[in-house]
This record gives structure tokens, sequence and C-alpha cells, in this order.
């Protein structure tokens, strides 16, 4: 029998204490990985979302967090809208009814407006063009890929295109009707749209949106803003829309888009433009740097806002939880130096009879310590597979809330790994005082 | 005259008392206990006869003297070639058979191989406990055994690593008297039939007289006399 199977044969011999210091350093490895993918998750999360092929956001003058917040991470409420005469200033000649370049149109490769307030469910609804999925990429330059039917056309007023959590959530396939609803998930019903693309899983915050065109958002209700009319009392007669809908599968009708006076958008999604010679960074910086000194609205970098965030929350939060979650591993291991030392009283005895039929000193105390082991790498693995199973069990949640995809395999930081063997290493210290006391048995008192 | 298995020469031991003075218990001259030999020690409580055999096991350094077991002088050895010396040349019964209670009769015989120069041989382990009548308690633990079944499995435990001498401490004491005929019996026939010497420390005449050879402590001990 070797010294691993007489501390084994300790183990089950004291089945009820050894399982219960098991299961408790279980839990707290459970608790430790759980927090470490979960902290994982949150963070590529977060990465995820500040790489869609954007790096400027404009919105309204306010938070720059909360601006990126709403408008990549679908959280947070919109701060304010800013003018369609703003985003215009964002275009090229050829994109604008007057055929002159945009003030900022130099220094812009792409400007995707989009349009919140309004709700499918508990999913958000962003009014956008086509140029959304047709121009900006799920990040690392991948386009975006529909699992199901297409994007929409600009001309198509009323088309849609679902996230895949959404479609998987709410069951939704290409073709069917949906109804945003106005300012809340339970606020007025608009007229539907028709689904009519479903994008494959992005594990980015667009899986959980629900885009529709914005010729159709515009033409909701409360979604027009007042016309002003001037001191006579006369409206301004607004220049009329150069889109004109078609009739198509997105519907048949042929609505008159909204004048553009009475448009706003809530943010303007810009890639910047990379002229030769010169850092896409700086030109970058130089914009945001121009517009946040006008009065029209701010740009708030994602990369730099959703760092910021990290330092500031995420990871402290995460510090926090790992402390507490540590905490619990050490009083784990606390328990194992309670259950061994109680197993050493009760069998003192017992090594006095093994070290009188010969074992050495060292013997006993090797017993003890594998005793210690075993418990620490029994429960720890135990914990590890309870740990991801508790983030496979909440992984539907995650995605669906957070657009990552989690399951029993969602890796931890490399941090994990060394979470067995730093419980092996506390089982063991813990372990020392009773092995120490095995070792010092007095044989002779014993027998 | 036959080899000693054991040999003890001017061997004295002593103990610091609560209050600091120091009590002899042992002062052997010499004794001799040759191979394949049974003899019973008798003495009474406290004359230093399981102060004795600790000291002929190794488990007790002597203040002096030579303990010999074997041809090795225990003396000179450190205490884990002590150890490994007492699990290759020594079987050991206690008065109250310290079988290890969480594992079965034939672990507890495999444990005491595990200890030994060789490597545990569940074939011989086996082997043993069927040669003393447990071949049908081969996977019971000490609880689920009767009293003499323990003291088989306590034999069996002994020649488990093929010892050259069993050293016995009152091995009858702590059972009934219907009971220790056959733990006298098992002892000297087993040992007979494994050519292994025997030291029974016993206070009890009765079990003495059954021995070819009897000891009495204070005849050799010069501890204690006045």
């Amino acid at each position: 029998m070797t010294l691993f199977g007489i501390a084994w044969r300790s183990i089950r011999q004291r089945l009820l204490t050894s399982g219960l210091t098991a299961l408790s350093l279980a839990l707290g490895v459970a608790l430790v990985v759980a927090t470490l993918v979960i902290g994982g998750l949150v963070r590529d999360a977060f990465a995820s979302g500040s790489g869609l092929g954007y790096n400027l956001i404009v919105g309204a003058k306010g938070s720059p967090l909360q601006l990126v917040l709403n408008s990549v991470y679908l959280v947070s409420k919109p701060i304010e809208n800013i003018s369609w005469s703003f985003y215009q200033e964002f275009l090229p000649a050829a994109a604008r009814s007057d055929g002159q370049a945009g003030r900022y149109a130099g220094s812009v490769k792409t400007a995707v407006p989009i349009c919140m307030g309004d709700y499918f469910k508990s999913f958000r609804v962003v009014g956008t063009s086509a140029a959304y999925f047709d121009r900006l990429t799920v990040g690392d330059g991948r386009p975006f890929a529909f699992s199901a039917g297409r994007n929409f056309r600009d001309d198509e007023f009323f088309g849609g295109v679902l996230g895949s959590a959404v479609a998987t959530r709410l069951g939704l396939s290409v073709g069917d009707h949906f109804a945003p609803t106005h300012g809340a998930d339970d606020g007025l019903e608009h007229d539907p749209f028709i689904v009519m693309g479903i994008l494959a899983r992005t594990d980015t915050p667009v899986d959980r949106g629900v885009y529709v065109n914005m010729e159709g958002f515009y033409l909701q209700e409360g979604h027009a803003k007042p016309v002003e009319a001037d001191a006579a009392g006369h409206d301004h007669a607004p220049p009329q829309a150069e889109v004109r809908a078609t009739t198509s599968e997105a519907g048949d009708a042929h609505p008159t888009p909204l004048p553009f006076a009475q448009r706003e958008v809530t943010a303007i999604l810009v890639e910047t433009a990379a002229p030769a010679g010169m850092p896409a960074e700086l030109l970058a910086m130089g914009l945001k740097t121009t517009i946040n000194e006008g009065r029209d609205g701010q740009a708030a970098e994602p990369i730099r806002e959703i760092r910021t965030l990290l330092d500031l929350f995420v990871r402290p939060l995460e510090l926090l939880l790992l402390l507490v979650t540590t905490l619990v591993v050490i009083v784990s291991a606390i328990g194992i130096l309670v259950s061994m030392v109680g197993s050493a009283l009760e069998r003192t005895r017992d090594v006095a009879v093994m070290r009188a039929l010969g074992a050495r000193r060292s013997h006993v105390l090797t017993a003890v310590l594998l005793e210690a082991v075993i418990l620490a790498v029994g429960g720890g693995l135990a914990g590890w597979l309870l740990g991801h199973g508790i983030v496979a069990a909440i992984g539907p949640l995650i995605t669906t809330n957070a657009g990552v995809s989690a399951g029993f395999f969602s890796a931890a930081p490399a941090g994990e790994l060394l979470l067995v063997p730093l419980l092996v290493g506390l089982a063991v210290l813990a372990a020392l005082l009773p092995a120490l006391a095995a070792y010092r048995t007095d044989v002779a008192k014993w027998l | 005259m036959p080899e000693p298995v054991i040999l003890l020469e001017n061997v004295r031991k002593s103990f610091a008392m609560p209050g600091g003075e120091r009590v002899d218990v042992l002062d052997v001259p010499g004794f001799v206990l040759a191979r394949g030999e049974q003899a019973a020690l008798e003495g009474t409580s406290g004359s230093g006869k399981s102060t004795l055999l600790l000291v002929i096991s190794g488990i007790m350094r002597p203040d002096a003297g030579r303990v010999v077991v074997a041809g090795t002088d225990m003396t000179r050895l450190d205490e884990g070639r002590r150890d490994r010396l007492r699990a290759d040349t020594l079987g050991l019964v206690f008065q109250q058979f310290n079988l290890l209670p969480g594992f079965t009769a034939l672990e507890n015989v495999l444990v005491a191989m595990s200890f030994a120069s060789g490597r545990p041989d569940r074939a011989r382990a086996t082997s043993l406990l069927e040669a003393v009548g447990l071949s049908q308690r081969l996977h019971h633990k000490p609880a689920e055994l009767s009293i003499g079944q323990q003291q088989r499995v306590a034999v069996a435990r002994a020649l488990a690593n093929r010892p050259q001498v069993i050293l016995a401490d009152e091995p009858t004491a702590s059972i009934d008297a219907a009971h220790q005929q056959q733990v006298v019996d098992l002892l000297t026939t087993t040992c007979s039939e494994h050519g292994v010497a025997l030291l029974v420390v016993t206070h009890d005449p009765g079990v003495a007289r059954q021995f070819p050879r009897r000891l009495r402590l204070e005849d050799f001990n010069r501890a204690g006399r006045s």
C-alpha cells in the first residue's frame, strides 16, 4: 500500500468531514472561477464593442461615456439629439442635397447616423442607414454577415435587421413583422417593420440590437422635430429628402420621407479618413478637438472611454470580487487546517502504530500532506468544473445582455490556471501544522 | 550455541520525573534471545517490561549499552534506519492489537509491508490471513471482526515482512480466558511454522508457563533493586 493509498484511506475513513472540507473548497474555487470568467467576458464585451470599424462617435454634448455606452453598447439613455445639418457636415458633396462637401468631410471616411429611443420588447431599436451593415465592420475588418436574409436597402423604409441574440430570444425569422414602441418597452406602438435579415452572431453588442431603416423610423409618431415658425409666423419650407421609397417586400406604400428640417440624429458613427503620410490617430484627434471646441456636439473615442470605464469601475470591481472570493478560498484552506487537525488528533494512535510498524517520520508527514493535497486537488477540480458550470448555466443570460457568448468552455484569464496549484500550496501550508504533529508523535506514549 | 537474534549488553534507560529527578527503569547487563527461540518475559507492573520491548524494537533509544537485532547494532543507527530495521526484522503484537480502524484486515497487513524494504505483496498478505483462518474476513474492518479475529490479523501483520523475531506485549491482557489460550497457541504455532523467534511479555504466570523459556525481568534488570 502506497502513502497515497494510506492518505486516500484516511480521507475515506472520515468521509463526511473530508467531503464537507472538499465541498467548501469547491465552492470557493467555483466562485473564483466564475468571477474570473465573467469578468473576462465583461472585458471582452467592452473590448469587442470598441472596435466596430469606427473610431469616433459624435453626439450631443454631455457625458462622452454615456454617448459611447448608449451608441455602442446599447445601454444607458441617449443624451440628446444633434441636428441634421450638423450630421450633414460629415458628408461628402455627393451625399448632400446642396452638392457641397461638409465641413468635416475631408477627415471622414464613413459617417453612419443612428437614431435611438425606441424599443422592441426589451431590446433597443436603432434607426440607421444601410451603410451600418454595408460599410462598418464586426471588428478586425470583417464585414457583417447574415445568417438569414439580407441588409435592408435605403429605399426600403420599413425594413429591419435583427441581431442574432434578438432573433433567437424572440423567435423571429425573415419576413416576420415587428412593431417598435416609443421611448420604452411598454410605450406607444409604432408601425410594424419587416425583418429583412438576421445577422450572424458577432459576439458584440450588435447581437442585441434591432436595426430599422431610419427613413421608416423618422415617419413614426413623435420622431419628427417640430417645424420652427419665423417672426412672421411662416413655416420654413423644408427641403425634401431625396430618398424615395420604392415598392418592395419592406412595404408596398410610397411614403413621403420626412423633410430634412424635421430630422435629428442621436449620434454619428465616424470612421476617420487615413490620408497617406499622416497617422490616422492624429487626424482623429484633430477632428475630435475641432468638434469638441464647437457648440454643435461632442466627439468621443469609444476605445478611450471604455478603457476609462474599465480602469475606473470594472477592474476595481473585479478586483474586489476577486479579493472576496480569494478570501473564501483562504477560509476554505483554513477549513482544511481544521479538518486535518481533527484528523490528526483522531489518528494520533494510528500514526503511532504506523511508526511502530516501521513508518518513518517522513512517511507520516507525507501521508498527512498528501491527504491535504488530495482534498485540495479534488475540491479544486470540482470547483473548477462547478465554476464553469455556473457560467454555462447563466451563459444565455450573459449572451443576451452582454452580447458575448458564454459557455462551459469560456476561457478565464491565465490566472485561472494557477488556481489549483495555488490551492494545493495553501492546503499544504494549512496541513503543515497537523503534519508536523504527526511527525512528532511520541510512539511510546501512544502504544 | 544458536546465533542470537536479540542481544543486549549493558543497556540502561532512565526517565526524568516531573520533579527533575531521574528514575532508572532498565539496567540490563546482558540478555540474549536465540534465533527461533520462544520465551516468556514476566515482570510485575512497572518493572520495565514495555520499556525493554521499546528499546529492543528501536522505538526508544537506550541511554547506554548495545542493542543488537539480527546482527545490527541499533544504537549506532539513526532513527530512520532503526525504523527500517524494525520494519524488516521485527514483528510487533500489541496489547490492544492496535489495528488501524479505517483499513480492512488485508490492508492492515499491506500497510505493514509498505514500510519495509520489499514491495507490498498482496498475495503474501492474503496467504498470511488465510493461514490464520481469516480467508473469509480479508475485507472486513477491525470493528467488524471479533476480538479473536482481530488478534489473528495482528499476528498476520506481525509476520508480514518475514521478521526474524516477534515481540508481543501483553497479547492476552485484554481478552477473556477463553481467547487467551487461542492467542498463545496462535503465536507459538505460527512462529514455529515460520521459524521466527518469539518474545512474549506477560504478567500472567499461566501464559508464561506455556513457553519453553521463562524469564523474570527482575532477575536480569538491576534497575529498581534496592
